[in-house]
C-alpha cells in the first residue's frame, strides 16, 4: 500500500527527470547581517567571439553565496571599468562598494587567461591582483579559483569554491525500479556530471584525501560492495564483496587505508583495510552496531557511531592505544560525525525535540550547537576550509541538499530539478 | 503479491515479539524493546526485496520518506542472514536481526528449535539490557568528570580568597545559595573608587555575619540598613550584590528585588569585579522569571564580555546554558 502511494507521488518529476540531468541551482535563504559590500564588474573580453564563460557572474555568485559578500548588482554600476585607469572611485563610493574587483580575459586556442585585481575603493588602492591561466573548458573552475582568491584575501580563511562535490540523486519510476545516480559537480552545484547510474542503490560516496579518487558503496552486483574508481582515468576497483554489510567507506588521511563497515564476522563492526595488501584489521568488536567511522585529521584516531550505549552516539577510537570513549552526552541520538580539519569542530546529525538536525561539536569546549533548523536533516559533509557545512535535507517533501556555515549565520539551498538528492560529499582541495 | 507476503512477515513479527515484552515488568526495558522493534522491522520488507527498500540503522520513526527512499547497506544483512521465508511466523524474534552473530541465526523451524529459541531471545534481551546500562555508565562517568573538574574550579577559587582573607581583607565567602565567587577584597583595590568611611567596615562585617549564620532576613534588613547609611560607601557594591542574592534565598523571594539590586550593581558598578557575577545573577533571575530570551541574553554576554577572564561566573554561565537552553 505505502509503495503504492510513493509510487504515484514522484510520477510528474520522475518522468520529466528521466535523461535530464541533476543539476543543482541555489537559493539564499539567510546571509550574515553586515556582509562586505564589493562590486564585480564583468570582466572585459579580449578574445574572438563572445566570451565562453561569464568569469565575473560565477565570482560574483560564489562570493554571495558565502553570505560574507553582497555583491553590488551590476544594473547599479556606475561604469564598468577592466583596467585600473578607469576606475572612477567616487562612482563605487556612491553605490557603497567597499571593494571593486575587475579583470580581463583573453583566449589562444584552448587555453585562456584571467587577469584580475581587486581594488579597495575607500583607501583608493590595489589590494590584490593575479593571474589564472588554463583550459577554456575549464573556464569555471578558473573563475572559482578567482573567487577562493578574493575570498582568502578579504576574511583570511582559504576559500573552498574551487572544490568539488559527489552526491547521489534518486530518480522514482512508478512501477518500476529506482534510478540511483552518482554525480560529481563543481562547489556550486555547476557542470554535472553523472559518475554512475545504476537501478540499485548506490550510497556513501566519499573522496580520497588528494581528491583524485572516489570510493562509494554500490549494489549493482545484487548486494553491496565498496568500490573504488579514480576520477581521471575513470578505473574501477571493487574492494570488498564480503557476505552481509560492506559500507561507510572512509579514506585515511594519508590516503592508505580504508575504514569501512562489514558485518562478515556478526554484527555491524569497524574494519581498516589497507589498500595496498587489502589486508584486514577489525577495531570494533561488538554486538552493537558499530558504523560510520570517519578519521581524524592526524589519522591517530577515528570516530563512528556506536549503539552500544543503548542509543546511537559518536564514539572515538585510539589506533595507538585501541581504547574506545564516548565523545557525544547531548541528547538521546548523535550520529554521522564528520571532522574539520582543524581537528577541533565535529559536525554531526543531532535529535532534539523529535527532530534531526546537523549540529556542531567543539571537542576543546565539549559545546554542541545546533546549526540547522531544517528537519530530517542527514549526512553532514565539511567543506575543507571549515567554514561551511553540505547536507541533506528535505525540502516540499523532497531530498535536496542545503548549506549551513560553521556559525550558523548563513544559510542556502541546493535543490535539485529533478529527483530527490542526499549524501553530499564535499571534496578535499583540489591540487592543480 | 510480494507485497502482501511482506506485509504479512512484518505482522507477524508484531505478533511475536508482543507477548515478548510482557514478560519484562520494567516499563524502560520495554521501551527499550520497542525502539529496537522499531529499528529492524522496517527493514524486514528489504529481506524479501533485497536493496528496494531500507532504513537507517538507527531508524527515524518520524521520516515518512525513508522506507523506500533512503537505501542502507543494514537492512540488507538480515536478508542474508535470514531469508524472510525462514523467519516469518516462527520464534525469531525481531530485534534479532541485526544485533545477533551468525551463528545464532537459523530461527527454529517448529517445535524442537523452542527451547533455543527461547534462549536467544533471552540473550537479545540480556543484550540490549547491558547496552542499556552501558549507555547509563558512560554517562555518569562523564558527569562525575565535569563535577570533579568544576570542584577544583571552586577549590581554586576558595583558596583564593581564603588566602586573601589571611592577607587582612574584607572577604565575604561561603556563598549559600551557589558556587559564584562572592566579594572579595579586590572589591576594593581594583576599583579603587571609594574609600572605607568609619565605622563602614564593622556595618558591614556586621550586615555579612548575619548571612554566615543564615539569618537571611535579618540581613536583608542589615544591608538595606547598611546602604542607607553608606551609599557611596567602599563596601556598597557588595552589599547590593548580597542583597541580590539575600532576595532569592529569603521564601518566599523576591525575584523582582532581587533583579533591582544587581542591575543596580551593574550600572553602577559596571567595573566592579562582582559585575560578572551580578550578570550571571541576572541570568538566572530572568530564568527564574520565566524571560528566556533575557536570561540567555544575559548569560551569553557574561561568555561574550568576560569569556577571557578567569571569572568563574563564565563557566557557570556556560554551565546554566548547556542545562536549560
Amino acid at each position: 500500500m505505502k509503495r503504492l502511494i510513493l509510487a504515484i507521488v514522484p510520477l510528474l518529476f520522475a518522468l520529466a527527470a528521466l535523461g535530464a540531468r541533476a543539476e543543482l541551482t541555489i537559493e539564499i535563504t539567510q546571509g550574515m547581517d553586515n556582509p562586505t559590500a564589493i562590486a564585480v564588474v564583468p570582466f572585459a573580453w579580449q578574445g574572438p567571439g563572445t566570451a565562453p564563460e561569464d568569469i565575473a557572474w560565477v565570482v560574483d555568485s560564489d562570493l554571495a553565496r558565502s553570505g560574507q559578500f553582497s555583491p553590488v548588482s551590476r544594473s547599479d554600476m556606475l561604469g564598468r571599468p577592466s583596467t585600473q585607469n578607469d576606475i572612477f572611485y567616487r562612482d563605487w563610493r556612491a553605490i557603497e562598494s567597499e571593494y571593486l574587483l575587475i579583470g580581463r580575459v583573453s583566449a589562444q586556442g584552448t587555453q585562456m587567461r584571467i587577469e584580475y585585481e581587486l581594488y579597495d575603493v575607500l583607501r583608493q588602492k590595489q589590494a590584490h591582483k593575479g593571474v589564472e591561466v588554463g583550459s577554456v573548458n575549464e573556464a569555471r573552475m578558473l573563475s572559482h579559483r578567482v573567487s577562493d582568491a578574493i575570498y582568502q584575501k578579504l576574511t583570511g580563511i582559504r576559500g573552498a569554491f574551487a572544490t568539488r562535490l559527489l552526491y547521489v540523486s534518486v530518480t522514482r519510476v512508478p512501477g518500476g525500479k529506482d534510478y540511483y545516480r552518482l554525480t560529481l559537480a563543481d562547489s556550486d552545484g555547476a557542470r554535472p556530471i553523472v559518475l554512475l547510474e545504476s537501478r540499485e542503490p548506490v550510497m556513501a560516496p566519499g573522496w580520497s584525501p588528494d581528491g583524485t579518487q572516489i570510493s562509494y558503496v554500490s549494489f549493482e552486483s545484487g548486494r553491496p560492495a565498496i568500490y573504488r574508481q579514480n576520477l581521471s582515468t575513470g578505473a574501477r576497483e571493487q574492494l570488498t564483496n564480503f557476505k552481509g554489510l560492506n559500507g561507510a567507506p572512509a579514506w585515511s588521511p594519508d590516503g592508505n587505508t580504508m575504514a569501512m563497515v562489514l558485518s562478515k564476522d556478526g554484527s555491524p563492526d569497524i574494519y581498516l583495510m589497507n589498500l595496498m595488501t587489502k589486508k584486514l584489521t577489525r577495531i570494533t568488536r561488538h554486538y552493537a552496531i558499530d558504523t560510520e567511522p570517519t578519521w581524524m585529521p592526524d589519522g591517530r584516531s577515528l570516530m563512528f557511531t556506536s549503539d552500544r550505549g543503548g542509543r546511537p552516539q559518536i564514539y572515538r577510537y585510539d589506533l595507538r592505544t585501541g581504547t574506545t570513549e564516548r565523545v557525544t552526552f547531548e541528547g538521546g541520538y548523535n550520529a554521522r560525525a564528520r571532522v574539520a580539519q582543524d581537528g577541533r569542530n565535529v559536525v554531526l546529525v543531532h535529535q532534539q525535540n523529535g527532530q534531526f538536525h546537523i549540529a556542531l561539536l567543539d571537542l576543546v569546549t565539549n559545546r554542541l550547537q545546533v546549526l540547522t533548523s531544517t528537519q530530517l536533516d542527514e549526512s553532514p559533509s565539511i567543506a575543507p576550509n571549515g567554514s561551511m557545512v553540505l547536507y541533506g535535507t528535505k525540502h516540499a517533501g523532497r531530498g535536496i541538499l542545503a548549506a549551513v556555515s560553521v556559525d550558523g549565520g548563513v544559510k542556502f539551498r541546493l535543490p535539485s530539478r529533478d529527483g530527490d538528492v542526499r549524501e553530499p560529499a564535499w571534496s578535499p582541495y583540489m591540487s592543480r | 503479491m510480494a507485497n502482501m507476503s511482506k506485509l504479512l512477515v512484518a505482522s507477524g513479527l508484531v505478533l511475536v515479539t508482543g507477548p515478548l515484552s510482557l514478560q519484562v515488568p520494567a516499563q524502560d526495558y520495554v521501551d527499550v524493546e520497542a525502539e529496537r522493534r522499531g529499528r529492524t522491522t522496517p527493514s524486514e520488507p528489504a529481506a524479501a526485496a533485497p536493496g528496494t527498500t531500507a532504513t537507517d540503522p538507527y531508524a527515524r520513526p518520524s521520516e515518512p520518506y525513508s522506507a523506500p527512499a533512503s537505501t542502507d547497506p543494514y537492512s540488507v544483512q538480515p536478508s542474508q542472514a535470514y531469508p524472510a521465508t525462514s523467519y516469518g511466523l516462527n520464534n525469531a524474534p525481531a530485534g534479532a536481526a541485526i544485533a545477533a552473530p551468525p551463528v545464532a541465526a537459523p530461527a527454529p523451524a517448529s517445535g524442537g528449535g523452542q527451547s533455543m529459541g527461547t534462549l536467544y531471545i533471552q540473550m537479545q534481551q540480556l543484550q540490549q539490557e547491558v547496552m542499556r546500562l552501558n549507555g547509563i555508565v558512560e554517562e555518569q562517568a562523564n558527569e562525575v568528570r565535569k563535577l570533579k573538574s568544576q570542584s577544583l574550579e571552586r577549590y581554586v577559587d576558595l583558596d583564593k580568597r581564603v588566602s586573601a582573607m589571611g592577607a587582612g581583607a574584607v572577604v565575604a565567602s561561603g556563598d549559600g545559595s551557589s558556587s559564584s565567587a562572592v566579594p572579595g577584597p579586590s572589591a576594593a583595590s581594583a576599583t579603587g573608587q571609594a574609600s572605607e568611611i568609619p565605622g563602614e567596615g564593622d556595618a558591614y562585617r556586621g550586615a555579612y555575619s548575619l548571612v554566615r549564620s543564615q539569618q537571611f532576613e535579618q540581613a536583608v534588613g542589615a544591608f538595606q540598613q547598611f546602604l542607607r547609611n553608606y551609599p557611596d560607601g567602599k563596601y556598597a557594591p557588595n552589599a547590593h550584590y548580597w542583597l541580590g542574592e539575600l532576595y532569592l534565598v529569603i521564601d518566599p523571594s523576591d525575584l523582582e528585588a532581587s533583579r533591582q539590586a544587581f542591575t543596580l550593581l551593574l550600572n553602577q558598578y559596571p567595573d566592579n569585579p562582582k559585575a560578572p557575577d551580578a550578570m550571571y545573577k541576572l541570568g538566572k533571575v530572568q530564568f527564574l522569571k520565566g524571560n528566556r530570551e533575557k536570561s540567555k541574553e544575559y548569560l551569553d554576554r557574561v561568555i561574550s564580555k568576560y569569556g577571557s577572564t578567569n571569572s568563574s561566573a563564565v563557566q557557570l554561565s556556560r554551565d546554566f546554558l548547556a542545562e536549560n537552553f
